[in-house]
């Protein structure tokens, strides 16, 4: 029930999508109704909105959506924000699968810290939208796209056979489970090689960059 | 919440960030597929942790995110010293080592 209810609603998206760009002078209007049919929808539905799998949808449905807005905006500073939006959608799916420490890792290194790099260095290069998508072009183009359904079809293949298994109740809750306390007990017994050579790694990135970035250019 | 939904969507993004390495000609948005590819399995490696309720994924998770911190910073230093010889950071021009 909850995904015919996600369904709709990610009809109405689509219908109000259209209108913006097939008859923009519309858009007022078209938003009012469409959005007061989504309302209705939900108030008609309310139930589906206290279901996990509502949920799950539509913030897998914003992910896919914004990964998208990535790779075919021609403006890097958009691709950015939208690769932001995507990064929370999957931090609140971490929150979802347990890994709560992970799910702050994921806003305070990846949200806090990496894209802030990006959008300094694209504000640094003040580089403008691509005029039109400047994208690759004849064969690497249509195999690349061709490419990429066929890996999502042998994904879906390699998943499919477990998709249509009766649902399994998963065990206790274990408040435990995905806290800073465990992730740290393993990273300092089990994997205290790997962390170490991980320190090692950030260092020799860190030296990289900077001899990189300050280098001095002979004209 | 059963696991092959999450992996699903990881397999999209994956997809749709791989793509986006091959078609797109920007290095910027290039790198930033990369981060996307780097998502997509962490977030398998997250829905498999939870599955088999073994926190060792979840370390995993933990370095993936390192190397992408080492990866982003250095292939921006080198997008800008790209930038600095040749005001350009369209990954046609960088076509020396090109057979």
């Amino acid at each position: 029930m909850p995904v015919y209810l996600l369904l709709e609603l990610i009809l109405v998206l689509v219908l109000f999508a259209l209108v913006r760009v097939y008859a923009p002078e519309r858009t007022l209007l078209a938003g009012a109704i469409l959005g007061a049919g989504a309302t209705a929808l939900l108030a008609v539905n309310y139930r589906a909105l206290l279901s996990l799998e509502f949920w799950v949808g539509l913030i897998g449905f914003v992910a896919i959506l914004s990964a998208l807005m990535v790779v075919i905006h021609p403006n890097p500073m958009v691709s950015i924000l939208f690769l932001i939006v995507n990064l929370f959608c999957i931090a609140l799916f971490y929150l979802i699968l347990q890994a709560q420490f992970l799910a702050a890792l994921q806003i305070i290194i990846y949200a806090g810290a990496i894209m802030v790099l990006f959008v300094f260095v694209v504000m640094l290069l003040n580089l403008k939208a691509e005029v039109g998508l400047r994208v690759a072009a004849g064969p690497q183009r249509w195999g690349a796209l061709l490419l990429g359904a066929a890996f999502v079809a042998l994904l879906f293949n390699a998943i499919r056979g477990r998709l249509d298994q009766a649902y399994v109740e998963p065990g206790m809750f274990d408040p435990a489970f995905g806290a800073a306390r465990g992730l740290g007990g393993l990273l300092f017994s089990k994997y205290l090689f790997a962390f170490e050579a991980a320190s090692v790694l950030l260092i020799a990135a860190m030296i990289g960059a900077v001899i990189m970035a300050k280098r001095q250019v002979r004209r | 919440m059963r696991i092959e939904f999450f992996l699903l969507i990881a397999a999209l993004l994956f997809a749709i960030g791989c793509v986006g390495v091959l078609i797109r000609r920007n290095a910027i948005v290039i790198l930033m597929c990369i981060e996307l590819m780097l998502n997509a399995v962490n977030l398998t490696f997250v829905a498999f942790a939870h599955d088999n309720q073994s926190m060792t994924g979840q370390v995993f998770v933990f370095f993936v995110m390192t190397v992408a911190a080492a990866e982003a910073a250095v292939g921006l230093a080198i997008i800008i010293a790209l930038f600095r010889r040749r005001l350009t950071t369209d990954v046609e021009d960088a076509s020396l080592m090109r057979w």
